[in-house]
């Protein structure tokens, strides 16, 4: 697989070059456009969070984030194929699969689920990777064909950019697809209890209080509903890692420079992921938020990827 | 020192899956001295005590989990709790039934006929399969793949524990881990045994177990011995189960 995708990632790295380069975008002169378009949050002025490896009013996080994603959202795939050594298609097959989203309609009988389908909601689903995905195991794994996914991300590009594979690629005519802007730490628009299943990949890092996010998730779910988040994590070999930090931290951002003419955006995704908590401490803050996390036969909670560079956590709203 | 002939079955195993016997091995003789805790949490035991009713119909699926999740008030999406889904039903299963021996066990009278106390409990065991018999050919396959063999055989040493301590077989000596290897051989291949036996009341099971446990009494003159001389039989027990299809 990753012998496949990583020469298409120079492929497209010389397509790039080669090709008169990608238009100008002016990072500051965006930034104060989504400063302009964006509420700040009730943060105090002196409130500050993390960007990357620098600090920054909380108030500001959101835009700047906004912004990254603004600016990555065309050489997307690219950057997702470098961060994950070319096999994010393959964890996202993976934490799709082993969710199992959709109603499982067993012949004759007659369940609570039966003939209403599922709510899914799909934070920061940017592109719709995740929720095309699930719509194909709903309809082809569980022969579901009523399950419906809300696809919900705070940047409008990321969204428009779905909607637009989403017609290219067939599932838009399900109509059972919908999109909705939002930030993750406020789902206002959404009931309490309305939603069987939460996903987020590769988003939660990038939220300014992902504490608050967990929150906003547990309150949407229906008791029995499953959060379920793919995120990168921290490699557990030392060998390993420092070999991905030295391809993380000094190739990353320079290939996005040579990309997307972008090295600032591609730094701070790496330096975000590298702030984002290990495992046990993120498995910590989800129980906090009131969810049960599955044990699992190694009783450990949370599901590795290559080592850790990505890993899927858990977690169950109880009945009460 | 877990290198003595009985375990050779064990050894067939990867290294790595080896050395956490090992470790296991030396937990468990702890667990002796401590009152075995329930591992499952109430959330956990309302699904899968639910789920494990489905299994005479839909098997140990995750059809049967599905079903036992609704059973219990949750949604299809709540298997979410159970990483290994299917399989989490067999072990429900196996460490209930483990634990429950202890009730049985009150009728026993110690240290009177170990022997005769391990083939009462150990056919109690048996029977409690009685309901899910003929769908425990798919709990056996589950519980013989990579993935979960570390547990099964975890799983089938501490039910060893469990017989030879219930028993009143309370000697811990150097024979010890002998005893509870040779008698882990012996339940396995009696309840691989019952799968295939369509005898009234499973008489034939009972017939099996008593001659296996009386044989080893025989050959080795008692239990101590009795370990040398399963493992032995052991290697036909894995063979029987390959011959089965089942990777062992
Ligand atoms: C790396 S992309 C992941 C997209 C998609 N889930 C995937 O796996 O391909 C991260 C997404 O998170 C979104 N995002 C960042 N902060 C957010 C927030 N506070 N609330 C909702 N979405 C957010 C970004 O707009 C971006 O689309």
């Amino acid at each position: 697989m990753s012998t496949a995708t990583i020469p298409r990632i120079f492929t497209r790295l010389a397509h790039h070059l080669l090709k008169p380069g990608p238009p100008y975008r002016c990072l500051s002169c965006s930034r104060l456009l989504a400063q302009q378009e964006q509420i700040p949050k009730q943060d105090t002025p002196n409130s500050t969070t993390h960007f990357g490896f620098e600090t920054v009013p909380s108030s500001s996080k959101q835009s700047r984030v906004a912004n990254v994603f603004t600016s990555v959202a065309s050489s997307y795939d690219t950057m997702n194929d470098l961060m994950s050594v070319g096999t994010h298609r393959l964890w996202k097959d993976y934490f799709v699969r082993s969710i199992n989203p959709g109603i499982r309609n067993s012949g004759e009988e007659k369940g609570q689920g039966q003939g209403q389908g599922q709510t899914i909601l799909d934070i920061a689903g940017g592109t719709g990777d995740i929720a095309f995905r699930m719509l194909e195991h709903c309809t082809a794994i569980n022969n579901d064909h009523t399950s419906k996914i809300i696809v919900s991300d705070i940047n409008p590009d990321m969204l428009a950019e779905g909607k637009r594979r989403a017609r290219a690629g067939g599932y838009e005519q399900s109509g059972r697809l919908s999109w909705m802007e939002a930030n993750a730490e406020d789902l206002s628009e959404v009931e309490n209890n309305s939603i069987d299943l939460y996903t987020v990949a590769f988003g939660i890092r990038n939220f300014t209080h992902k504490d608050i996010a967990l929150r906003e998730a547990f309150r949407v779910l229906k008791p029995g509903g499953v959060f379920a988040c793919l995120e990168f994590s921290k490699v557990n070999n030392r060998l390993f890692e420092a070999v991905y930090k030295r391809w993380s931290f000094g190739a990353i951002p320079l290939i996005g420079q040579l990309v997307a003419g972008d090295r600032e955006s591609y730094q701070y995704l790496v330096e975000s992921i590298e702030r984002f908590p290990r495992q046990e401490e993120w498995k910590g803050m989800i129980e906090e938020a009131g969810f049960l996390v599955p044990g699992g036969e190694e009783g450990k909670g949370w599901d590795n990827l290559m080592g850790g560079i990505a890993c899927v956590h858990k977690g169950m709203k109880p009945l009460r | 020192m877990l290198v003595t002939r009985p375990l050779h079955v064990f050894l067939r195993h990867p290294a790595n899956l080896r050395s956490s016997l090992v470790w296991q091995c030396i937990r468990d003789y702890h667990s002796y001295e401590h009152e075995a805790p329930f591992p499952f949490a109430p959330t956990e035991d309302a699904i899968l005590s639910a789920a494990l009713s489905h299994v005479p119909t839909h098997g140990f699926s995750i059809n049967a989990l599905t079903q036992g999740a609704r059973d219990a008030g949750y949604l299809d999406i709540s298997t979410n709790l159970f990483p290994t889904g299917a399989f989490s039903i067999v072990r429900y299963h196996l460490v209930s039934q483990r634990l429950a021996l202890a009730k049985h066990a009150s009728s026993l009278q110690p240290q009177v006929d170990i022997t005769a106390n391990i083939a009462t409990l150990a056919l109690h065991r048996l029977h409690a399969n009685k309901p899910i018999i003929h769908r425990w050919q798919e709990a056996l396959a589950l519980l013989s793949t990579a993935r979960h063999l570390a547990t099964s055989i975890r799983e089938l040493a501490l039910l060893s524990d469990e017989l030879l301590f219930l028993a009143g077989s309370t000697t811990v000596t150097s024979s010890w881990y002998t005893n509870r290897a040779a008698l882990a051989a012996v339940y396995a291949s009696a309840e691989l045994f019952m799968t295939q036996d369509t005898s009234k009341g499973f008489v034939e099971t009972e017939e099996f177990l008593t001659r296996r446990l009386e044989e080893g009494e025989k050959v080795r003159g008692g239990l101590d011995m009795f370990g040398k001389w399963v493992g032995m039989q052991a290697g036909g027990l894995v063979d029987g189960l390959r011959s089965k299809g089942i990777w062992v």
